[in-house]
């Protein structure tokens, strides 16, 4: 007897539109554990930019076949098809085609760790007030939004949050997010790791079996930390998984913490005491908390420097939530945050369009792509665009990998 | 969007009418002989996921999830132009995905071919090749347009009638411990109903039982929900006594208002909750409820008719049920499976047993009519002027395949 799927498979496939049917793959942004990232423009219409994310197709020998859709793929898909905020990536749609997952995203010209880069390497100046406040005005947004609808997020760092040409913030990246809505298993049972090291709240790094919305505040606080030094406040280095998958105790992060905040006193996070790390921690030196003095040079504002502090708070049950974080009054003190956060920027001072190059692994571009464009017309294009200055930063970060943070390949 | 119905894929794009049902089984209507056989295939692939999905140890929700993505993939799709067996462990496998509970594609497989090999069943076809399964998860969640949030009426229950300490039973997991369920927009958000576990574990069986119909496609879950606590309160002996003093008390003047049974509840069981008063203050179409109750009470009728081996349904009676306890003999286990209490019928003799022997359908005897549904399509697909007319809407699919 015949395969009895068969009719079924012919309709479908005589049904089915190539990406590169209704899509110009303009070139490659970047890459990372589960796939690729490509620029593209819908067909026959001009400046309709799209970012393309291409999920790696498992391969056996050079013989591609079908396995199982990742689940980090099938939450993204899932939750994306959810969720319309003005602040979190929207995907236009999913194309399914030769094995291959193609998530088709709105584009964003910049993102935070470009945005980092180009204060502290081209413009050598700490970012402007209103830049900074806007940025994570509308980032806190985003993540009022996502946290309304029961979803951790659990990878924000600069280089998942991203900003339009128009200077709207996106945060973008949900492939570690998880809905929390009454879960069917504990959070840790699925994922043993979570959140980039140095954006990884304290009650992760001492093994806490749960936690909720907080993780996301605290990764918050060290972003805007970020974006006012101009370098990660917590720069520690990762302990590896042992030869067992066994988690391992993440000293050097800690320690990068407690330098800056202090040793956590155990009336202000009773909790602590039930961390399955807490022995550990009880072991390393005390220090004072010297987030004050940090914030002197850095972010000079008052009520900034509160932010940060409740942004911080050891406890995650005290930690600022997204609400009252969009409600603190630095956000009310000028200058005030803009819907468009290039708004005091001058033209001269924009970060630098997105850049793009050629895929080196063209076995990932969509096999018709490839034929399309001659390698001579690739090049061109791509060495144009490596005049424009472009700082590479990555787009909706592929995460996942053991890099803190994810940078983008040079042309 | 977790907590927000009216905002999820679910409702905006697969709650569906009648005609659009229709419209989805025309080709499969030319293939049975009667049109009935087509509700029997409806019970017969639920109890089939519910079985894989066991075997999965997969958790009712996620069960539940399975069924839903299966009607709402046969919405585009024909019965005889497909193997709804591959597509069945397509469903519990994507299934398990989205609701965070994976199992490995190895394990679906091999599960499923135990299970459809067994001898009620008679499957003779599944691919013991993992990438034949991968590459219909493919197809599926293509059909499925990617929307893989599916919102149950268990939440629907809990959140109206549950206790805490009702969390030891069925599925813990079930329970939004500790978390906001945010604003009912549908309900008045005027306290709660409070079941004994009973009452409460026969709404949750009601509801289990809704997906062997296409009540999923049709209404949005709350409303299903309700349908089952309506249900239970009638068929219940204690919630139906309840309601029966409530009516005689209705006579004298009784103090006993909506605000009154929200303060007694929680603090005293004893005193009774206005159970009217409770159901009249949800802010839903009560007849569209009915409407509801009607098609279980339905289901149930039509279900009678199915038998399936018990011996092997161990997982279905943990469940304090079993679709075949009337033709055992055996007493019902489930009141809610007895329609005689709303109908009241002559058709259904006393002791439940089948009104007719002849009319008595089998898994083996529906396994049968899809082969006999699919060779006969193949036929008409090869020769198209074999007499049985084709109607294929050309048109149609083409709008369809444009989205």
């Amino acid at each position: 007897m015949d395969d009895p799927m068969r009719v079924y498979r012919a309709k479908r496939d005589t049904a089915h539109i190539n990406v590169t049917t209704k899509y110009d793959i303009v070139g490659f942004i970047s890459s990372g554990t589960y796939g690729r990232v490509y620029k593209a423009n819908t067909k026959n219409v001009k400046d309709e930019l799209w970012a393309i994310k291409k999920f790696k197709p498992d391969k056996e020998g050079d013989v591609v076949t079908y396995t199982g859709i990742s689940q980090s793929a099938i939450r993204e898909i899932a939750l994306n098809r959810e969720i319309f905020h003005v602040n979190v990536v929207a995907l236009r749609e999913v194309i399914l085609e030769d094995k291959s997952i193609y998530m088709v995203f709105e584009y964003a010209e910049h993102d935070f760790l470009q945005v980092i880069h180009h204060y502290s390497q081209t413009l050598r100046t700490s970012i402007p007030a209103a830049l900074l406040k806007s940025l994570t005005y509308q980032l806190l947004n985003g993540l009022l939004y996502l946290h309304n609808c029961h979803i951790l997020h659990r990878d924000l760092k600069p280089a998942n949050i991203l900003i339009t040409s128009k200077g709207v913030v996106k945060i973008g990246d949900l492939g570690l997010a998880r809905i929390t809505y009454q879960p069917l298993q504990p959070l840790f049972a699925g994922d043993k790791v979570v959140v980039t090291i140095w954006y990884r709240a304290p009650e992760l790094l001492m093994g806490a079996k749960h936690y909720h919305k907080a993780v996301d505040c605290w990764a918050v606080g060290c972003v805007l930390a970020e974006l006012a030094s101009l370098r990660p406040i917590f720069k520690g280095d990762e302990a590896k998984l042992d030869s067992k998958k066994n988690v391992p105790f993440q000293k050097d992060q800690l320690l990068k913490i407690l330098e800056v905040l202090g040793t956590p006193e155990e009336r202000d996070w009773p909790g602590i005491r039930s961390m399955p790390e807490y022995a550990n921690v009880k072991r390393l030196d005390t220090y004072p908390n010297r987030l004050y003095e940090w914030c002197r040079n850095r972010l000079p504002s008052n009520s900034g420097y509160e932010l940060l502090n409740q942004l911080f708070a050891y406890d995650p049950d005290k930690r600022l939530n997204a609400r009252e974080a969009l409600l603190h009054k630095w956000f009310h003190e000028e200058p005030l945050p803009t819907m468009n956060v290039f708004d005091t920027t001058s033209d001269a001072q924009l970060p630098p369009r997105r850049r793009i190059s050629h895929d080196d692994a063209p076995s990932m571009m969509p096999a018709q792509a490839t034929q399309a464009l001659p390698a001579g017309q690739f090049s061109q294009q791509a060495h144009l665009q490596s005049q424009t200055h472009g700082s590479a930063g990555s787009f909706a970060s592929l995460s996942g990998g053991g890099h803190p943070r994810k940078k983008g390949r040079l042309a | 969007m977790a907590t927000d119905f009216w905002a999820s894929s679910h409702y905006k794009r697969w709650i569906l009418d009648r005609a659009t049902l229709k419209q989805a089984r025309v080709d499969d209507l030319q293939y049975v002989d009667y049109p009935e056989q087509l509700d029997f295939l409806n019970i017969y692939f639920a109890s089939l996921i519910f079985k894989l999905g066991k075997r999965l140890q997969l958790r009712q929700r996620v069960i539940a999830t399975a069924t839903v993505f299966f009607r709402r993939f046969y919405v585009k799709n024909s019965y005889c132009e497909t193997d709804p067996f591959i597509v069945i462990s397509a469903c519990c496998y994507v299934a398990a995905k989205a609701e965070e509970s994976p199992v490995h594609i190895k394990n679906v497989v091999a599960e499923s071919r135990q299970v459809y090999s067994q001898e009620e069943y008679g499957i003779k076809h599944f691919p013991t090749d993992n990438s034949k399964l991968a590459e219909m998860e493919f197809y599926l969640v293509d059909d499925l347009e990617c929307d893989l949030v599916v919102f149950h009426p268990y939440r629907t229950l809990m959140s109206l009638c549950g206790r805490e300490a009702v969390a030891t039973i069925a599925e813990a997991g079930e329970l939004g411990i500790g978390i906001n369920d945010g604003p009912r927009y549908w309900g008045t958000g005027e306290g709660k109903l409070e079941l004994e576990e009973g009452p409460l574990q026969m709404a949750w069986f009601i509801i289990n039982d809704t997906y062997r119909s296409e009540l999923c496609l049709l209404y949005p879950p709350h409303l299903i929900a309700i349908a089952a606590i309506y249900l239970t309160l009638i068929l219940n002996v204690t919630t139906r006594a309840t309601l029966q003093n409530q009516a005689q008390a209705q006579s004298a003047p009784a103090p006993s208002t909506r605000r009154s049974s929200r303060t007694s509840s929680g603090t005293q069981k004893k005193a009774p909750q206005d159970i009217v008063g409770f159901m009249a203050g949800l802010n839903v179409s009560m007849s569209l409820v009915a409407t509801i109750a009607q098609e279980i009470i339905g289901l149930y009728t039509l279900w009678e008719r199915y038998k399936e081996d018990a011996a092997a349904d161990s997982g279905r009676s943990a469940f304090g049920r079993s679709a075949s306890s009337a033709s055992a003999g055996t007493k019902r286990s489930a009141p809610s499976r007895d329609p005689s209490v709303f109908m009241g019928s002559e058709e259904l003799s006393a002791g439940g047993t089948p009104a007719q022997p002849d009319d008595v359908v089998t898994p083996q005897y529906l396994t049968q009519l899809l082969a006999r549904m699919r060779e006969a399509r193949l036929a008409d697909l090869a020769h198209p002027a074999s007499g049985r007319p084709v109607a294929v809407n050309k048109m149609l699919e083409r709008t369809q395949a444009a989205g």
